[in-house]
């Protein structure tokens, strides 16, 4: 009997339908929740220890995401959800999942009244759509010449981060990164492989700075024999070894007695002597080396830089110009990058600049400093998240204000909507509206303001018409945020509604867990 | 037990009465299983890997099937019959299935009123030629006009995708479907066309790019752009020409002979590069990895090599552009090359691409997906699949029937008219039949949340009244017609149900006896007995 018995396992193991819908809620909810405390300005930190023991500290939602080890099935959705963000807009990580357990909390409301799932979902797809409509009407239409506004926005979104009290500093570098890079061919989108952000250690984060050219966090080898400056540099790039000669296949030198070792490590010499010589003869004076070390350039006054990444390679190409050589014989003055105006330097910071590179140029670096790792990690995470809002407006060329604003006009909205609406869409379109305010409510609640008396007065302040008004969190109060410049991408709060209520739809769908191989 | 001494110590018999009530209970229960993802308002489900515990959120019958874990033969049989529907028509996979499991429903009350098995058979099988009589009859065929069948194609791919995630979406793309399968349809196959997920953007973004799409990025220095590009497609090694023996190794005396073999390997490599552009080509794609040095070689010689494409990434870019894949290069006039008008990169979302425009195959496009997250793209893909097979299918066959449960009543009404004229028990089964038919469309109602029974009722008294396009209208919950509502289905899609969930389900019932043989004891020399 034992088919019987494994098909009667098999019920065992099968959840009832309102059983596992509630389930999934609940496990979604629990993943939002946790993040909740670190929306907005006021928002706290998390610290995450990881699986081998280093420590994280940081504020992005997607990245407390990424590290959360999750099981249940629906709390992983969101873990992708907060991904999606980060890809679609950068930003609003954590806005996107906690507006996703809100609808949920919403949505346990309404499967509780006995409204039929696809109802729900069918009424909350035409309410994100309407949505996005209100979002559109009351955004304000962006110029990329007009910069204060787009460093307007790029400080609002390192406003909820460590290193906001030197968002002054960061914000204009990071729009002037984007726009540096802005490619006149493709007006609409940025490609962000283009800038490099490079992280080094000491100094402070208000150290930070844009170079046209490039960074490296590293010490050129060997600086106490050789050059630190160098004023019109030829730059080679090579991707061959300089060192004694390898071969792919396996190969042994068999030495027999002791002269011929003297032999074989002179003949090694002057092989690498060679390739110096060689090298010195194309005219080169600085090197980035993909690979192993070079001992004796320093004494030729060569300055090298070692162990460039792969993945690097072409963005260190792009920018220099110069074409990577792969095979000593090829390294001719042709395939240099060499322009009288280049500069390479080396200060005690253990960095290496290269400025002066011929224009235009393609490509910028973003140097970040930090006093220590876990500051110098954020602020990259920081500044990533400020250079996907400028290409946020980029994309989508309009503005909306911060602060809860948007949300509680689209609320606004989407209840009056709703009561033009009859049977389950009215009802549920209502619980989608509600759903929203969870923005300004989480706002006002982590800043440690009455929620309710801000959210109520928030709501007040819209139906009278100011669609403007949120909450500003630095005087805790409620004022018209158009004046105060609080000012974020459309496309992170319409990407956000967007994710959102697709993920919720998706979770309400599911009637059953399955077990599979 | 008494058969112990016939077979394997742990070799297991269930025989008669235990046997078929064990099939039942496992088929029914996979029926039951995937029943409520049946319809446009079926639910999803999550499957949950128990080995690493990653998910798949789907609909599709098959998807679901495919992956569940049972040990009843009966559920194994169930299983293959879905992926069987998967593989001829794409989609329908959940109907047959839960057709199949009704059908056995109701033959395990024909049973309990102790009709012999056979004449059960044998009453399905006329049901089931005068259902596929009717259904034939009540079939229409557009395919000659061409603007009616363009508006049949939509309106099947709008019923296939309005049971899947898409179906918010279902109008978009069924347009995105309808148009790739349209460059297909002289002769294509569905290799032609390809799915390209790339997360970010929502599903609306999605859009039907003509040519092929290569994910991956051009080597350094070389150019971005190619016109008029002659393309090799080739699986070799561009590392090292290696000896492949393992351990092999060379003796030498000094370094200056070590330095000797390092610049003969490279003259090797210099020589394969200079052979492979000898070819006049200006697009090399390989399938393995090119290293710097030969990729350097390649921009001095202003080719355009792409690097590690994937293995299905090669195999459709070479059937697509024409190209053979090669892997020697000594006779370059024996090599098919291929062909592109136009090689470029492309932004999708955040991501470089490549895209080769102007095949030779010029129906060839691709169909670029974005989402939310991998589980949409995921689904929306399966989704996707299964409109763009059924299409092909159609535009191969031609006829369409009505959705919406009017065909499944059509059928029973046809069974039941039929089953009056037959004298014996077979009559029973043929009603039996007839009911299981029309247990489809009220499971669509139930998953809709409206009342079943009434419903069906409905659609019954409508066609009886002679409105063959009588259906159930799921968004108002009442019948409605199935014409003016689009809801139309491939009839080879219908016919392929109902021919095979009859099949398995007689197969079923025809067994008496189970017998498990003994695992991995191949020496269990007793065939059924």
């Amino acid at each position: 009997m034992r088919a019987e018995a494994a098909s009667n396992e098999r019920f065992a193991d099968k959840q009832k339908e309102g059983d596992v819908r509630s389930k999934n809620i609940v496990a979604a909810k629990a993943v939002a929740d946790a993040i909740r405390t670190s929306l907005g300005p006021k928002g706290m930190d998390k610290m995450i220890e990881t699986k081998d023991g280093e420590v994280l500290i940081t504020n992005d939602g997607a990245t407390i995401m990424s590290h959360m080890q999750v099981f249940h099935p629906t709390a992983r959705m969101l873990v992708e959800l907060s991904k999606a963000q980060d890809i679609e807009a950068g930003d609003g990580t954590t806005s996107v999942v906690v507006l996703c357990g809100s609808m949920l909390n919403q949505c346990q409301k309404l499967l509780s009244k006995g409204i039929h799932p696809t109802h729900i979902t069918e009424a909350f797809q035409s309410a994100a759509t309407k949505a996005e409509e209100v979002l559109d009407s009351v955004a304000i239409p962006v110029d990329l010449e007009d910069r204060p506004s787009l460093v307007q926005a790029a400080t609002t979104s390192l406003a909820s981060k460590v290193i906001s009290a030197h968002s002054d500093v960061l914000a204009p570098l990071a729009v002037d990164a984007v726009l540096r890079v802005l490619d006149p061919a493709m007006p609409d989108n940025v490609d962000l492989d283009n800038i490099k952000v490079v992280k080094a250690l000491g100094g402070t984060v208000e150290e930070a700075e844009l170079i046209e050219g490039l960074v490296f966090p590293k010490r050129a080898s060997h600086v106490a024999s050789g050059p630190t400056r160098i004023a019109g540099a030829k730059i080679g790039l090579i991707q061959f070894c300089l060192s004694a000669p390898k071969t792919d296949m396996e190969n042994t030198v068999v030495v027999s007695e002791y002269s011929a070792m003297d032999r074989v490590l002179d003949s090694e010499r002057k092989h690498i002597l060679k390739l110096c010589k060689a090298i010195k003869a194309s005219g080169c004076n600085v090197l980035l080396v993909q690979k192993s070390i070079l001992r004796d350039a320093a004494k030729m006054k060569i300055m090298v830089v070692t162990n460039v990444e792969r993945d690097d390679i072409e963005f260190v190409s792009k920018t220099v110009g110069a074409r990577p050589v792969a095979h000593i014989d090829h390294l001719t003055p042709r395939r240099l990058a060499s322009a009288p105006r280049e500069e390479v330097s080396t200060t005690r910071k253990r960095i290496v600049k290269i400025t002066g590179v011929p224009k235009p140029c393609p490509t910028v670096c973003l140097l970040v400093r930090g006093s220590n790792k876990l500051v110098l990690d954020e602020a990259e995470r920081s500044m990533h998240d400020a250079l996907c809002v400028v290409r946020a407006i980029v994309k989508k060329r309009a503005l909306i204000v911060g602060g809860g604003a948007p949300e509680t006009e689209v609320a606004l909205k989407l209840t009056e909507w709703a009561n033009t609406l009859t049977g389950m869409s009215s009802v549920c379109t209502r619980a989608f509206a509600e759903a929203l305010e969870v923005i300004p409510y989480t706002l006002a609640e982590n800043a440690g303001l009455y929620p309710i008396h801000i959210v109520t007065e928030l709501r007040k302040r819209h139906a009278e018409g100011c669609s403007t008004a949120g909450i500003n969190v630095r005087s805790g109060c409620i004022s018209d945020l158009l004046k105060e410049d609080v000012r974020q991408p459309l496309l992170v709060s319409t990407s956000a509604i967007a994710l959102a209520t697709e993920t919720v739809r998706m979770i309400l769908k599911v009637d059953d867990i399955v077990p599979v191989r | 037990m008494a058969d112990s001494a016939v077979f394997a110590s742990n070799a297991e018999v269930n025989k008669g009465e235990h046997a078929r009530m064990s099939s039942f209970i496992g088929a029914i229960a996979i029926a039951d299983l995937v029943k409520t993802t049946l319809g446009p308002k079926g639910m999803d489900k999550i499957l949950q890997s128990v080995n690493d515990g990653s998910i798949t959120v789907t609909n599709d019958g098959a998807t679901i099937l495919k992956s569940v874990v049972v040990d009843n033969p009966a559920a194994k049989v169930l299983i293959d019959i879905a992926k069987t529907q998967d593989d001829e028509v794409g989609d329908g996979t959940t109907s047959v299935t839960v057709l199949c499991g009704e059908l056995l429903r109701e033959a395990e009350k024909l049973l309990a009123q102790k009709i012999h098995p056979m004449t059960v058979v044998d009453g399905w099988r006329l049901a089931s030629s005068e259902a596929r009589k009717a259904l034939e009859a009540s079939a229409l065929d557009h395919s000659a006009d061409e603007a009616a069948f363009r508006e049949d194609l939509l309106s099947i791919a709008r019923t296939t995708l309005s049971s899947k995630l898409l179906t918010h979406e279902k109008d978009y793309f069924a347009k995105l479907a309808v148009d790739a399968v349209m460059r297909v349809r002289d002769g294509g196959s569905l290799d032609a066309i390809q799915v390209l997920k790339m997360a970010g953007g929502s599903l609306k973004d999605s859009y039907l790019e003509s040519g092929f799409i290569l994910n991956k990025k051009i080597g350094v220095g070389q150019p971005h752009r190619v016109e008029g590009a002659k393309i090799m497609v080739a699986n070799t090694a561009m590392d090292t020409d290696k000896i492949k023996i393992f351990g092999s190794k060379v003796r030498v005396d000094s370094l200056d002979k070590v330095a000797a073999i390092e610049h003969a390997e490279r003259e090797k490599m210099r020589a394969k590069v200079q052979s492979i552009v000898d070819h006049g080509i200006t697009v090399f794609i390989n399938r393995q990895l090119i290293y710097n040095f030969a990729e350097e070689l390649f921009a001095d010689a202003g080719v355009m090599a792409i690097e590690h494409a994937d293995f299905e990434g090669v195999e459709r870019l070479a059937s697509v552009t024409g190209a053979e894949i090669v892997s020697t290069f000594d006779h370059p006039e024996g090599t098919t090359l291929g062909t592109a008008d136009l090689v470029e990169e492309i932004i999708i979302g955040e991501q470089r691409m490549l895209r080769f425009s102007g095949v030779k195959v010029g129906h060839a496009c691709t169909i670029v997906l974005r989402g939310a997250s991998s589980h949409v793209l995921e689904e929306a893909e399966r989704s996707l699949h299964d409109a763009l097979a059924v299409l092909l299918e159609t535009v191969k066959t031609g006829p369409i029937v009505f959705g919406g449960g009017a065909s499944e009543v059509l059928m029973a009404a046809a069974v039941d008219e039929a089953a009056k004229t037959v004298a014996g028990k077979k009559q029973l089964a043929m009603e039996a039949f007839a009911r299981a038919l029309r247990t489809l469309p009220g499971i669509v109602a139930d998953n809709a949340g409206f009342d079943s029974a009434d419903l069906v009722a409905q659609v019954r008294a409508a066609q009886a009244a002679g409105n063959i396009r009588a259906g159930i209208d799921v968004l108002t919950g009442a019948a409605g017609d199935m014409k003016e509502l689009g809801i139309v289905e491939a009839l080879k899609l219908k016919r392929a149900v109902l021919l095979s969930a009859s099949e398995a389900a007689e197969m079923v019932i025809r067994c008496d006896d189970i017998v498990k043989a003994a695992p991995r004891a191949p020496e269990n020399p007793h065939p059924h007995m």
